[in-house]
């Protein structure tokens, strides 16, 4: 009797290494609707209860007119949507970033993050940084945060 | 009625530090964190490092001050020195490095470290905030 032979191998899902990642390629992730319960989860999950973030009535008088989310918020929310969206590198963490926050993000507001690799640095045998350039946009279009991730990368072993 | 105590600008003192008290961090934080956010650990019993920057504010606010007056979060300049992993136990170090005014309010720019259990420093680095002064508001 002939055995079949397997028709697939077993291999986890694909990612990039280092060297495969080029200098100029772009990405770009799915929108995202932020939602109250999106900031009150946050609130809890942080520990972060700030007066801008929980109390409606208190910014009602601000100069936003309505509690806007949690800057960090956003940043851990693009994190995701590129990381969903795109073939994964073979990463190892994140060395560090550089970000700014341009605009509130409000109740109800759809983000997406688009971004660019800007920079690649071989720092040891086996691994290299990759700097990904990100801008987060709202529904308008609007840039609502920026900047710069250092992403460590495994190299392709030999 | 008398509202809370916060801080404005003007009384913003360059130089003065706070130790925020320590949390354990669980594999319920890193659930929680990852199905709001939808920012993932890149391995098994590791929380995302963003998770770690996240708490450093949180933190803060269970120190017993006045909080600051924030109009905005400006931005962050950030490095991770080490992984966080799922049973340390960390707390927040910030300092007042600078203060800057505007015209209506402020810059204030802090130094803020997450320590671990054994006093290795995992993240650090600065936090800029645009804080309200009190004339503006009279």
């Amino acid at each position: 009797m002939r055995l079949a032979r397997p028709q697939f191998q077993m291999t986890g899902p694909p990612r990039r290494y280092f060297e495969e990642i080029e200098v100029g390629e772009t990405y770009e992730s799915p929108g995202r609707t932020v939602t109250e319960t999106d900031i009150v989860l946050f609130a809890g999950v942080s520990g972060d209860y700030n007066v801008i973030h929980t109390d409606a009535e208190f910014m009602k008088t601000s100069i936003f007119g309505e509690r806007i989310a949690h800057g960090l918020l956003g940043l851990s929310i693009q994190s995701g949507l590129l990381t969903r969206w795109m073939t994964p590198y073979a990463s190892l963490g994140v060395a560090g970033l550089r970000w700014k926050f341009k605009n509130p993000i409000k109740i109800g507001d759809t983000i997406r993050v688009r971004a660019e690799v800007t920079g690649k640095k071989e720092t040891s045998a086996d691994q290299g940084v990759v700097t990904l350039a990100r801008t987060v946009v709202n529904q308008r279009d609007e840039v609502v945060q920026e900047g710069e991730t250092d992403v460590i990368v495994e190299r392709r072993r030999e | 009625m008398s509202s809370p105590a916060v801080t404005y600008f003007e009384d913003v003192e360059v130089g003065s530090r706070h130790e925020t008290p320590a949390m354990t961090v669980t594999q319920a934080h890193v659930n929680m964190y990852a199905g709001v956010t939808g920012d993932h650990a890149p391995e098994a019993g590791l929380a995302p490092p963003l998770f770690a920057l996240c708490l450093s504010t949180g933190l803060g606010w269970r120190i017993a001050r006045p909080p600051l007056v924030v109009i905005a979060f400006m931005g962050i300049d950030w490095k991770i020195e080490r992984p966080l992993r799922v049973g340390d136990t960390v707390r927040s170090r910030s300092q007042t490095m600078v203060k800057r005014s505007m015209r209506e309010a402020g810059v204030v720019v802090e130094e803020h470290q997450i320590v671990d259990q054994g006093g290795d420093v995992l993240q650090h680095g600065r936090f800029t905030f645009l804080v309200a002064k009190k004339e503006a508001l009279t």
